[in-house]
């Protein structure tokens, strides 16, 4: 009878484990979705091409990972498997990612002031860790791109006055509202969240932490990480990964922070990242912020951003049609990179026919 | 004079206005021309040594509307330089970690 009861756990146990496919060198392949949803998935993201005019969709790389393998895979010249394509602002969950693993070394709290590892955040001395990872440091920044380049503190970060020193750029900047009270997207705050990192590190360990701390242990061995002047790690923009090795960071957060056996980032940190911010009022964005991540949630009444995936949809964003989407229920992790220049790209249309797709 | 010179009131009016705002802008105003030239030398930078693209298809995925007047892309140095709007800016990749970054 007991050994009968060990037999049925050991047997549970061994087809849990047999259950649960995570990459090696390479993913996984299973049997390639085929059918006329995959039809109607081709044809969404992949119609002619228009280099002249860079008018409509145009996606550089889809990859569809289900149970941890592939299941649909698919590029546009020049963009290949082997391509680091770069992630705009994907990267800012990215950094975020990297700060669960420190967070998990208990090198920082939520509530800590950013000015505690960022000496030029004295000037804002209210501002926390978590208002941060908000985009709620209530800092007066401008978030345009191309269409205000003027006014825009990116640009101006990114190209010419920020450019040399793009955390001390942000900390300079006069603030609009109390920290924690309002959501602001800004690529400043993203970059202040990397100065402070390199403030907990020290130089020297900070330089290789985003590899040593998160790319090594996921098995991701092509990524570049541009910094700046200052030699701060650019997070609101610069990170350069494979559609095939973000996918492992959408794989790992799909899992909530576990890597095989190893459990990468808190489990509470995860729950932080998925955990809507409060005072962010629908239609401010065009998702709803958590952690430096974007959540399909409803929020007070207002309809989810992405009707058509289901509420637990999460992914990190970027500019130009860069995505990373994940959804743990659905076992599914979706990476598509883009050169999308008149924002005709919808999520919602790419998703729902992802998920047409895979029924099976 | 208002009355006499309706033009000339309402022309020095809106200068006065343009003079304020040229003030008010004078940081964002003079950083301005950079843009174009940093821009173009960083992103072709990344797209040529970072992701490892044709020449070809760089140069087009940085074309903006504003014209570049000189560029050039030196493979031995990884180092690119493009001008534009009267200012000139050079990017140079530095390694597989830290791809490229404009020089100061």
């Amino acid at each position: 009878m007991v050994r009968g009861l060990l037999c049925v756990a050991l047997l549970s146990v061994t087809v849990t484990a047999h259950a649960e496919t995570w990459p090696d060198k390479e993913w996984a392949k299973a049997p390639p979705l085929s059918g006329p949803a995959v039809d109607a998935l081709n044809a969404y993201a992949f119609p002619a091409r228009d280099d002249t005019h860079r008018q409509g969709i145009r996606t550089d790389a889809l990859l569809v990972i289900r149970d941890g393998a592939v299941v649909y895979e698919r590029y546009a010249e020049p963009t290949t498997a082997s391509t680091p394509h770069l992630t705009w602002s994907v990267s800012k969950s990215l950094m975020a990612t990297v700060l669960g693993v420190a967070y998990g070394e208990k090198r920082f709290k939520l509530t800590d002031p950013v000015a505690r590892f960022y000496p030029p955040m004295k000037q804002h001395p209210a501002v926390s860790m978590a208002d941060l990872l908000h985009w709620a440091s209530g800092l007066d920044w401008q978030e345009d791109y191309e269409f205000a380049p003027l006014k825009s503190s990116v640009v101006a970060m990114l190209y010419t006055r920020g450019r040399a020193d793009m955390a001390e750029f942000t900390a300079g900047m006069d603030a609009a509202s109390a920290p924690g009270r309002v959501f602001r997207y800004s690529s400043g705050d993203s970059n202040l969240l990397s100065a402070a990192l390199k403030g907990m590190l020290g130089h020297k360990a900070y330089m290789s932490y985003p590899w040593d701390a998160l790319f090594k242990p996921l098995g991701i061995h092509n990524a570049t990480w541009e910094t700046d002047a200052d030699e701060t790690f650019v997070a609101s923009s610069y990170a350069y990964l494979t559609a095939r090795d973000l996918a492992r960071v959408g794989l790992l957060m799909a899992r909530d922070g576990r890597w095989g056996d190893q459990q990468l980032l808190p489990e509470d940190w995860v729950a932080f990242n998925r955990k809507p911010f409060d005072p962010y009022k629908a239609g401010q964005d065009e998702a709803v912020p958590g952690g430096h991540w974007w959540l399909n949630r409803e929020v007070r009444g207002a309809a989810r951003p992405w009707p058509d995936a289901p509420a637990d949809t999460f992914a990190a964003l970027g500019h130009w049609g860069q995505a990373l989407y994940v959804m743990p229920d659905e076992h599914l992790v979706i990476v598509r990179y883009g050169d999308d220049r008149d924002g005709s790209y919808r999520h919602n249309e790419l998703l729902k026919r992802v998920l047409a797709a895979v029924q099976p | 004079m208002i009355r006499r010179r309706p033009f000339t009131s309402l022309f020095l009016v809106l200068l006065l206005a343009l003079v304020g705002w040229v003030w008010h802008e004078r940081v964002n105003l003079q950083a301005f021309p950079d843009i174009i030239a940093a821009y173009t030398a960083k992103e072709y930078c990344s797209c040529r040594y970072v992701a490892d693209n044709p020449a070809e298809y760089c140069r087009g995925y940085v074309k903006q509307y504003v014209p570049i007047s000189a560029f050039t892309d030196d493979p031995k140095r990884s180092e690119v330089t493009a001008s534009g709007l009267g200012r000139t800016h050079t990017a140079r990749w530095l390694g597989e970690h830290q791809g490229c970054r404009l020089t100061p």
